[in-house]
């Protein structure tokens, strides 16, 4: 029998530093203004009487950006925007195209036509191609990709013509809440203690070990999934990581390479399973929110 | 307010539930100290107890000692909810009357709503059962009232009945006392010692007797479940108090015999019992002897009267599953000496045994009427035991008498109560302006009212317009009392309950208060007055062209007697409108009773009789024979046509809870006896259906030799006891709507709201459906007026009864000083007793032919002759037989006061030792 | 048989006007895009949501192309009632829960949109002891605001009886057996709306508007104590939110 560790029950932390005077915070039916000169962006609606208020429809926070307001759920399904990378997994295989789940509303479509086929970019689709879909990807096969276009209904198209993007191998993938992802100019890093990462915007996190060898994969289209054992190293960092993210995701810490990184070094003083208790969890995310305050009024000296 | 939940764990049916249920404990709960209803001190004084203080009393105090509850000196008590909701499992009438208590401002009985209460709640201790928790509980609630009434100097006396229970108490410091002890020691008030229900042990044993002990309430069910025993409410015989008989439940409910004190074992008139088969080798027959209490005080039957074979079944009583125990009119029996505590009681209902009781007033209660409830029968005392609860007056009082008849058969008569009358209209209330704008106006027809004299609740009135088309327009109009009584209000409530008005030859009891029942409702012919009508426009054949329904303002011309009308038809110079219109009506109900006598409707007959009463000392001087004339069936022609037309109405308006009256047909097995006795005069007489029956009964009109005229009538009264009771029901749930008697398919009651209560209902659908009132929920409720119609179908028996045993009185009181010879006739053979009709006075009686009136056998069973085909008996060569005329001596006998009663002695024909 | 003493409390204790004790939580699996667990009084309904997402291949003839159908299952635990009872997912009464569940939230959700879409609500009763559909709905409803999916407003659903000329809300087990009518509403507290209702039974015409009234307080008192908690899981959420909007 293995031990079983059963916490003593302690107050709820509440986070009464953190309350702010002004609150943002609507939830569903609430009146954001009255005031008919603004535009109503997502998660609001208006009722279409003659009173003209603007509802929000979701609970979460009301950003404004001159006269457009918008309700940003707390927590929802990921919506995507041109530009966006995204981690997905195969879930069908049709015609000339996968159907890819990407935790969004509807399923994304990767057509054969948006991907590095093995034999160079510019190589001719041919029926042969269409039949040999599965052996290139497969249902339930990890992916990276970009998203190039948004359709009308709300559906993504995705490409992996480029060598960053394809068929994922190994590693180790965290789903958190899309929000939780802070949009930045680079989502794929190379983190400094040995491992790297892809910070999806649909808020699937893929965590690897960092290809040393920049081994060029243009011959197979990077389909070829390489089974060499990682070793242990590789795979605790991996592993703290991956706890790392959670903790942060459970405490709605915002995740990019920095608040990771710093998470990762606080997490030091741990085993990795020790990671796992909410006591060793809440340090590490305050000494994290720390750091990073620490950094914020670094940067703003200068 | 604070929660808290607790877990419950039941089995029910073998089966094991776990119920959770909530349970909220609040802080917020009143304890009526301050400011509520225990605010002020309480006044009465004990000796045990040295400060001002209020009484908590437990559950079996409650349960058994009502009565001293009950006693206006007992004030400020504080009721425990915990306590109420044993005594509402334990016994419903308790119950009933602990509430009303309760809501009575001036005892101060407040209700304590402890097991919500935070500071008395406690959960149940494991292994302790309800009845130790409960009592705990109760502790609990008294520490805690203790504690808040110590700075007030007063102090809270837990009473109890359970010794046991006392001595925990005081051992936890509470001032606890039993109730002995309590009322043994309250200052000034020694006449409630009487009052006190006894314990459990016997108080005088009985070494004569030895019941066998009842079976567990588990064991009693579980028999029952398994078929082992039978269970019903035990009827005891009217003929014979030491025998009774169960009818079982079930689809073939079949009657059960139960004989004899030992096999009836503590069972009382009306207990639910369970009863165990007896071998078939024991089943014995009902009695054909009539067994007169007062006459052979505790005989018994007689094995060799026990006929070995074909008896019917008969049982033991083994246990009682609910005892229908109620105070009960009579009187001390006069053994013994008045300084003596122990006393036989003998209650008035016949079926009742005598019941001991413990009293110190015997020496002023002898000679009085007076109230006593049982407390319990234990098996060493051959009586139950009770207590005396309160004296209404002496023997023979007409005023006494009167109110034990009304507390034997449950009339409520006390006067109405403030809430009640304040819901009455000013005394000069008068029509206001807006009723006029929302009824029709029928102040100018010749309307007319016809009553029997003396009738101050006048609830219908009549008219009759020639519409100069061939046809005619009749109205009937009915008092609008609904107008008056809103539903839900304290009169509405109050009338419900009563249900009817009862008529004793003295007195009304009325349903509603007199300022509507003779006042604003009455119909009288001295001004405007508020009616429902029911208008039709007939052809002079009677038959209907149309019906309608209209709530309307009437003045009647005439309010007249049955004879006054009748002499104004007969008066051939009256050419008034009214008189035209009475000519007319009654030309169209002659047309319209004999319609329905060819539908087959019966015309049945009773005995009635009229007192004239001394207006001085209002005891009876004469009496007559009710006479029938045209006008009679006049008016009641129109009244059965009214309620059938709104039976109608309203049954199509509200198919599922129209307020309909039902007249079963009787089962064939029913007229056995009386087509036999029928038959034994040469008479055949068909009951097949109730058309056959009419007929047949229309042909014994007809003289026929060896009969005298008067038996067509004989007969009518004996089929009418063949009939089954009419009842209210909702036609929601029943699907049998047949009137038997009218021979109608479908009747209400509309006529009559101001004494009868179904009427007010129907007032109500029927002014719902033409839009004249609005609906609300009890109305169209089907459970909810099946309840009330069902309390309705109760008040109206208890009230014929009332009205049957008034009339008995006032006979009784008639003869008070007379001896008259009459004549009578046999209208049943017993196996040693005629009964005997004398249609004078509408006297029924029995004549023994077999002992004299002091109980002696006089003939011996050899000399005794009874054929029961036959219907006929034979007493030392004399043959007496259904139907023959007789003539007897009538006298008022008061050897025993309890009973007084009539005697009627043969005097033609002679037989030796029997007649006089 | 009273439903009420007459001092005025009900058989556990509670005023006609007073809700059983709710508690809620919010987020309680993670599988999901939301979830709620609520309790009121021993009634405890567990909910949860997926989507909006794909319609599911047995789904498909369902599928609009201007708005998102919701797709909503009802079960009962078997040791949700003092009996054991083994109930299948589809029996008569859980297929009309479901529907009435889902006729509730079509008209709260702005399914429009989510066009092609499907939204499942999962409910499964682990207690029951009175007013199913309305903890049910209460549960629905922050499992489908903890999934962030828009709505007009909240949903709230509460229950009412009437003995005696009194309305009883929120009631229970013991006085649903009681046999009075029992009437169920759901209400858009703020927008104050009546999106769904229903009866059980039998009332007059006139005693409607009094349970109407009744059961809109209770509902009104569901959304404050549920408001309250939304108000308190949100905060800690609020708290780093902010600096996500700045940094």
């Amino acid at each position: 029998m293995s031990n079983i560790t059963i916490r003593l029950p302690s107050t709820r932390r509440t986070q009464n530093q953190y309350e702010t005077g002004t609150s943002y915070l609507v939830t569903p039916g609430d009146v954001i203004t009255e005031d008919t000169d603004y535009m109503r962006g997502h998660g609001t609606y208006c009722t279409g009487d003659a009173d003209d208020k603007l509802y929000s429809s979701v609970a979460g926070v009301v950003e404004r950006i001159n006269k457009l307001i918008c309700v940003r759920a707390l927590k929802s399904r990921y919506t995507g925007e041109v530009g966006d990378i995204v981690v997905g997994r195969v879930k069908e295989v049709q015609q000339k195209r996968w159907k890819i789940e990407t935790n969004s509303r509807l399923d994304s479509i990767l057509q054969l036509s948006s991907v590095n086929l093995p034999g160079g970019e510019l190589r001719r689709r041919s029926a042969t191609d269409e039949l040999n879909m599965r052996s290139y990807l497969n249902e339930g096969d990890l992916i990276s990709a970009e998203v190039p276009q948004v359709n009308v209904d709300g559906i993504l198209s995705l490409h992996t013509r480029s060598l960053r993007y394809g068929k994922l191998s190994q590693g180790c993938l965290v789903i958190v809440s899309p929000s939780l992802i802070k949009r930045r100019k680079n989502h794929i890093h190379n983190l400094s203690c040995g491992a790297s990462i892809i910070l999806a915007n649909n808020g699937y996190i893929w965590i690897y070990t960092t290809q040393h060898s920049s081994q060029t994969e243009e011959g197979d289209g990077g389909f070829i999934i390489s089974n060499e054992s990682i070793p242990i190293e590789d795979r605790e960092i991996i592993c703290r990581l991956r706890n790392c993210i959670k903790c942060l995701a459970k405490r709605s810490v915002v995740l990019y390479d920095t608040s990771i990184l710093y998470a990762y070094e606080a997490s030091m003083s741990y085993k990795v399973k020790q990671l796992l208790d909410d006591e060793v969890c809440d340090e590490i995310v305050n000494k994290t929110i720390y750091l990073l305050q620490q950094a914020n009024v670094g940067n703003s000296e200068y | 307010m604070l929660k808290s939940k607790v877990i419950m764990v039941k089995t029910r049916s073998g089966k094991i539930l776990k119920i959770v249920r909530e349970h909220y404990l609040r802080d917020d709960i009143d304890n009526g100290l301050f400011g509520g209803k225990l605010d002020q001190h309480p006044e009465l004084q004990n000796d045990l107890v040295s400060s001002e203080h209020f009484l908590i009393p437990d559950t079996n105090v409650v349960l058994h000692q009502m009565d001293v509850l009950e006693h206006s000196c007992i004030m400020n008590v504080i009721m425990l909810q915990t306590v109420l909701h044993e005594v509402k499992h334990r016994s419903s009438p308790v119950y009933k009357r602990i509430k009303s208590l309760c809501a009575n401002p001036d005892k101060k009985f407040f209700v304590f709503t402890n097991e919500h209460c935070i500071d008395t709640y406690s959960a149940r201790v494991k292994g302790e059962s309800t009845n130790d928790m409960n009592d705990r509980l109760i502790r609990i609630a008294a520490k805690y009232y203790d504690k808040c009434l110590k700075d007030r100097n007063q102090t809270a006396v837990l009473v109890t009945n359970d010794r046991a229970n006392c001595a925990l108490a005081k051992k936890e410091g509470l001032d606890a006392l039993t109730i002995e002890q309590y009322v043994k020691n309250i200052v000034g008030y020694p006449e409630l010692l009487d009052k006190l229900a006894k314990a459990d042990e016997a108080i005088e044993v009985d070494k004569s007797i030895s019941y066998p002990e009842h079976l567990k309430l588990s064991q009693v069910q579980a028999g029952v479940k398994s078929g082992k025993f039978f269970q019903g409410k035990l009827g005891i015989s009217r003929e014979n108090y030491l025998e009774g008989k169960i009818i079982t439940h079930g689809e073939d409910g079949k009657e059960i015999l139960i004989q004899g004190r030992l096999n009836l074992n503590r069972a009382v008139h009306e207990d639910v019992v369970a009863v165990e088969m007896l071998p078939e080798d024991q089943w014995s027959n009902p009695s054909g002897v009539i067994l007169d209490v007062t006459v052979q005080p505790g005989a018994e039957i007689t094995d060799s009267e026990k006929k070995k074979s074909s008896g019917v079944p008969t049982g033991k009583v083994v246990g009682i599953i609910k005892r229908s125990w109620r105070p009960y009119c009579g009187i001390l029996e006069s053994f013994g000496s008045p300084e003596m505590t122990r006393h036989l009681f003998t209650p008035a209902e016949k079926r009742i045994p005598r019941i001991r009781i413990e009293t110190r007033q015997a020496k002023t209660l002898i000679g009085q009427r007076i109230v006593v409830a049982i407390d319990s029968w234990p098996r060493f005392s051959k009586y139950p035991q009770g207590h005396f609860v309160k004296a209404l007056g002496s023997v023979g009082d007409k005023d006494t008498e009167n109110e034990v008849l009304l507390l034997e058969h449950d009339v409520a008569h006390e006067p109405f109560s403030q809430a009640v009358l304040n819901c009455l209209p000013p005394s000069d209330w008068s029509i206001p302006k807006e009723e006029f704008a929302v009824r029709e106006d029928f102040r100018d027809l010749p309307i007319c009212s016809v009553d029997p004299p003396g009738c101050t609740d006048i609830d219908d009135c009549l008219h009759h317009k020639d519409l100069g088309d061939g046809t005619v327009e009749v109205g009937v109009h009915i008092a609008d009392v609904t107008h008056f009584i809103r539903p839900g209000t304290p009169i509405d409530n109050e009338a419900a309950t009563r249900g009817t008005s009862v008529y004793l030859c003295d007195k009304r009891i009325d349903m509603v208060p007199e300022l509507l029942s003779s006042n604003l409702c009455s119909l009288r012919d001295d001004g405007d007055r508020l009616a429902f009508s029911c208008i039709w426009i007939m052809k002079p054949n009677a038959e209907i062209v149309s019906t309608r329904f209209c709530k309307s303002v009437i003045r009647s011309k005439s309010s007249m007697t049955y004879a006054q009308a009748q002499m104004q038809i007969d008066d051939k110079t009256a050419k008034d409108p009214v008189t035209m219109g009475l000519r007319g009506l009654n030309k169209l109900a002659k047309i319209l009773k004999h319609d329905r006598i060819e539908k087959g409707a019966l015309s049945l007959s009773s005995p009635e009789v009229r007192f004239h009463v001394d207006s001085e000392t209002h005891d009876p001087i004469d009496l007559q024979n009710k006479e029938l004339r045209d006008t009679n069936s006049m008016v009641e022609e129109f009244m059965l046509l009214a309620n059938c037309s709104v039976a109608k109405k309203i049954q199509q308006e509200f198919p599922e809870c129209a307020v309909l009256r039902r007249h079963p047909e009787p089962p064939q097995s029913n007229f056995d006896v009386f087509l036999n006795a029928a038959k034994s005069r040469g008479l055949e007489l068909n009951a097949a259906t109730s058309r056959d029956l009419a007929v047949s009964l229309d042909r014994t009109e007809e003289p026929k030799e060896g009969i005298h005229s008067y038996i067509s009538t004989l007969l009518r009264i004996l089929a009418t006891r063949c009939m089954m009771q009419a009842v209210y029901f909702c036609s929601g749930l029943e699907s049998d709507f047949r009137h038997y008697g009218l021979a109608a398919p479908i009747y209400t009651h509309f006529t009559s709201p101001i004494r009868r209560y179904s009427d007010i209902m129907v007032h109500r659908l029927l002014a719902a459906s033409i839009g004249a009132d609005k609906t609300f929920s009890e109305l169209l409720n089907k459970t909810e007026i099946q309840n009330v119609c069902k309390n309705l179908n109760f008040r109206h028996r208890m009230a014929q009864y009332a009205q049957r045993a008034s009339v008995g009185l006032h006979t009784q009181l008639f003869f008070r000083s007379k001896v008259v010879h009459e004549s009578g006739y046999v209208i049943f053979v017993r196996k040693n007793a005629v009964q005997v009709l004398i249609p004078k006075y509408g006297l029924e009686g029995t004549v023994f032919m077999d002992r004299d009136f002091e109980g002696n056998t006089t003939v011996n069973a050899d000399d005794l002759k009874y054929i029961e085909d036959k219907c006929e008996i034979t007493v030392r060569g004399v043959k007496l037989c259904v139907f023959d005329e007789v003539t007897v001596q009538i006298s008022h006998d008061a050897t025993n006061v309890q009973h007084q009663r009539i005697n009627l002695k043969l005097v033609h024909p002679k037989i030796n030792g029997i007649s006089i | 048989f009273e439903l009420i003493s007459d001092e005025g409390y009900r058989f556990d204790g509670r005023k006609p006007s007073e809700l059983r004790r709710v508690r809620c939580n919010m987020g309680v699996f993670t599988q999901a895009d939301g979830s709620a667990y609520i309790e009121q009084g021993n009634t405890k309904v567990l909910a949860a949501i997926y989507g909006p997402h794909e319609a599911s291949n047995n789904m498909r003839s369902r599928v609009c192309l201007d708005k998102c159908f919701i797709n909503c299952e009802f079960s009962q635990a078997m040791f949700s009632s003092a009996e054991r009872k083994k109930r299948s997912r589809g029996d008569r009464k859980g297929k009309d829960m479901s529907a009435h569940i889902k006729q509730t939230f079509e008209a709260a959700v702005r399914t429009q949109l989510y066009p092609r879409s499907q939204i499942d609500i999962y409910l499964q009763v682990l207690h029951s002891d009175g007013s199913l559909y309305c903890a049910c709905v209460n549960a629905a409803t922050l499992a489908l605001i903890d999934a962030g999916i828009a709505m007009k407003d909240y949903v709230c659903a509460c229950s009412a009886s009437l003995t005696k000329e009194t309305s009883l809300i929120d009631i229970n087990h013991v006085e649903e057996l009681a046999g009075c009518a029992e009437f169920s509403a759901a209400i858009m507290p703020k927008l104050d709306q009546i999106i769904y209702s229903e009866l059980n039974g039998r009332i007059h015409q006139d005693e409607l508007g009094q349970l109407v009234d009744a059961v809109t307080n209770g509902c009104k008192d569901i959304f404050a104590v549920i408001d309250r908690f939304e108000v308190i899981t949100d905060n800690t959420e609020i708290a780093v939110s902010p600096r996500s909007l700045h940094s």
